[in-house]
């Protein structure tokens, strides 16, 4: 164990209560404020993440519905030309050139038109190019369009070398097949789909089944490459997938939803929306960059910091101000408490002292008697030898006499002594009396007026005419006021001589239910450091042989034993008051 | 008026012994008794007018012994002596029928003054009780004992 003084200790218990409430200030009102704050955050975050995916959701369906109807269109175009038109008359030279005027009227996107036979061969062309005769029965378009009755290709460069794609109708006649192809410009194509902007990053695309891009894309990649990233492919049906795309792979941003995030090395992660289009066959890609998409988020994220720094200085402030408070009022509290230990302890060894002395007292008066009767005895005895001639009347004699004269005065100081402890020690029986102080104490300033005339002291009273009972002994209260009134008379002689000395009693009526007696003189005084100690026994500044020192203690005594308080006030060659205030009884009491 | 015949009780032997002789030289006869039931005992054989009386003793008390004397001598007047503490049993010795107290330490006049008070208090209550008899009447008005 390490010794430490009870300053220290309650310094650390302070320290301790300090740090306890400080940490649980802090932390209780921290808990609610972040909870807030996370599920605000989370919800808020789940909600915009889930309206920005489900507008690139609403945007992927609308693109789709475009292209897809784009597509279908121009596939209507060539169908309703083999339904009007036969192969005979198709085939007529000049009539495919009106045809394609005509087409070219409601689509400006065709680039050519061309007739095949089932055997594949190009029987007739419109077009830049000159490709009739060409036979194509081995190509895969002809064969898809034979067994499919429609195709549409992907992008390809062909033989005229530029990003085309193509759309074969088959038509079925009596006896025969034919079919019409005819080419769009991609360049068409990919204004329709590049045309979307989303945001600042956002974009869309087309690849096909194998990756390979079907329009340019703004943020890089033309047509017919193959962009770096491995996007998975959507979902079969008419599905629109999302999701975040980044190098590492492809994660579930959202259960249920196919919700995707996607990172180039060395770049921010996209969001992407797929979809198939073209019976499976192309992919139109709808992708923004992450933190593009999810900017309101971000936007977000700072009034959520700085509440949550506002909160939490704002949680840190009042803690650190209440915690001052309470501990402040903590010590304040134990240092009155400490206060009044202290005084509970001087008033019980008070008590103690005063039994211990009052036994002490009584049993030298045993010894007191018999010197007293030694003495009287030796008197007798000097006196019968003066008589009978055996001492001679000298210096000698006189000054044996002078000696058994002053066992007498000495004798009597002891018995004073001894007299005043008992009267202190006997504060145990009292006999409690109603009492009027109103009454009681002019009659008591009555027995010391003759003793304050002959000093030339005024004695002044300031006694309201209203009945103010209090419960207490008579005798020692007078005792106690007695007491006051000499040791004033005292300290007045001192101060004043025999003029000029007043001495104030006054009782006041307290608003709490007390009555204040209190005794003013216009005295010597009473030194500051000698201020702690005028209640304490033995204690006296008067000389040798004068006083006993006990008088105030006793005082003391009886007004705490009558409930009540005694309290001075000193200015040393001014005066002195003394306050004894005692609780009222009420009326009834 | 015989003299007057004191008897002191009190455990402390030297106060007795030198207290005795005082009073003698003064021209008193004194017996003494260091305790209640000395004293009780004394006063079968050595009938006294007044008994100066310890209150704390060891054994039987001043006060207990008190009763006692005047329970079997009522015409026995007693003198409390006492420290200041035991007032109280004093103030009992007074009710039960002691005649005055003195205080320690008590000088010799003071012993003397005291003592011859309540002789005389002692005498002039004989003196109306013998004057009740020679007026007629055989025994004293019961008042008077109680007074007494």
């Amino acid at each position: 164990m390490t010794t430490s003084t009870p300053h220290q200790r309650s310094q650390d218990l302070y320290a301790r209560v300090k740090r306890f409430v400080l940490i649980n200030m802090i932390v209780v009102p921290f808990i609610p404020l972040l909870l807030a704050l996370i599920i605000g955050n989370h919800s808020f975050s789940r909600s915009i993440k889930d309206g920005t995916i489900n507008s690139m959701k609403r945007i992927a369906a609308d693109h789709r519905q475009m292209i897809e109807s784009f597509l279908l269109e121009r596939k209507n175009d060539l169908v309703m030309i083999v339904n009007t038109i036969s192969f005979e008359e198709i085939t007529q030279p000049g009539r495919l050139m009106s045809v394609f005027s005509n087409l070219q009227r409601t689509a400006s996107a065709f680039a050519d038109l061309g007739i095949f036979d089932e055997n594949g061969v190009h029987v007739a062309y419109h077009g830049p190019f000159d490709l009739t005769g060409k036979n194509y029965h081995d190509a895969e378009w002809f064969q898809h369009t034979l067994e499919n009755g429609v195709y549409i290709s992907d992008v390809f460069l062909g033989v005229r070398n530029i990003p085309h794609f193509v759309i074969a109708v088959m038509k079925k006649e009596v006896g025969r097949k034919w079919v019409i192809r005819a080419t769009v410009d991609s360049q068409r194509f990919n204004n329709l789909v590049r045309q979307i902007r989303i945001g600042k990053t956002g974009e869309a695309y087309l690849i096909n089944r194998q990756g390979v891009l079907q329009t340019d894309r703004r943020s890089g990649g033309n047509l017919m490459e193959t962009p770096a990233e491995k996007i998975p492919l959507p979902a079969p049906g008419r599905e629109i997938d999302t999701f975040i795309h980044n190098s590492a792979g492809t994660d579930p941003l959202l259960k249920g939803i196919d919700t995707f995030m996607h990172n180039d090395a060395g770049a921010d992660p996209f969001l992407y929306a797929t979809c198939w289009l073209k019976d499976n066959s192309w992919i139109l890609v709808i992708r923004q960059e992450k933190s593009d998409a999810f900017m309101a988020l971000e936007s977000t994220r700072l009034p959520i910091l700085f509440i949550c720094v506002i909160g939490g200085l704002c949680i840190v402030a009042a803690a650190f101000t209440l915690t001052g408070a309470i501990v402040r009022k903590m010590e304040q509290s134990d240092t009155e408490k400490a206060l009044l230990n202290q005084q509970l302890i001087g008033a019980s060894r008070l008590a103690e002292l005063g039994e211990m002395a009052a036994g002490f007292a009584h049993e030298i008066n045993n010894p007191l008697q018999i010197i007293s009767s030694e003495r009287s005895m030796i008197q007798v005895l000097l006196d019968e030898m003066v008589e009978a001639g055996q001492l001679t009347p000298g210096e000698s004699l006189d000054q044996v006499n002078e000696s058994v004269n002053q066992i007498i005065t000495q004798l009597e100081r002891c018995s004073r002594i001894t007299a005043s402890i008992l009267k202190f020690g006997r504060q145990s029986e009292s006999r409690e009396e109603e009492l009027d102080l109103a009454v009681l104490i002019p009659e008591i300033t009555q027995m010391v007026q003759k003793k304050a005339e002959v000093n030339g002291i005024s004695l002044l009273r300031d006694i309201p005419q209203v009945p103010l009972r209090v419960r207490a002994d008579a005798s020692r209260l007078q005792q106690v006021i007695l007491n006051l009134l000499n040791n004033a008379t005292d300290a007045i002689i001192e101060q004043q001589g025999s003029t000029g000395g007043f001495i104030r009693v006054s009782l006041l009526h307290n608003d709490n239910g007390s009555a204040t007696i209190r005794v003013r003189d216009n005295g010597s005084g009473i030194k500051q450091e000698d201020m702690e100690k005028i209640f304490s026994p033995f204690f006296t500044t008067k000389p040798v042989g004068k006083g006993t020192g006990l008088g105030l203690s006793v005082c003391y005594g009886i007004v705490q034993q009558m409930g009540g308080q005694m309290e001075v006030e000193s200015r040393v060659g001014k005066g002195t008051t003394f306050s004894i205030t005692l609780p009222i009884l009420k009326a009834g009491e | 008026m015989e003299l007057m015949k004191m008897m002191l009780v009190d455990d402390e032997e030297r106060f007795l012994s030198t207290t005795k002789k005082l009073l003698e030289r003064k021209g008193f006869e004194v017996q003494t008794a260091s305790s209640g039931k000395e004293a009780l005992d004394l006063l079968r054989t050595h009938p006294v007018h007044v008994v100066i009386l310890d209150v704390k003793m060891p054994g039987m008390d001043g006060v207990a012994t008190l009763r006692e004397i005047k329970r079997q001598y009522p015409m026995v007047e007693v003198i409390m002596l006492t420290g200041h503490a035991t007032m109280e049993s004093a103030m009992d010795g007074l009710k039960s029928g002691a005649v005055d107290y003195l205080m320690k330490p008590a000088n010799l006049e003071e012993i003397i003054e005291k003592a011859v008070g309540a002789y005389n208090r002692r005498a002039d209550i004989e003196e109306k009780i013998e004057a009740a008899r020679m007026q007629g009447s055989k025994e004293p008005p019961p008042e008077m004992l109680e007074q007494a």
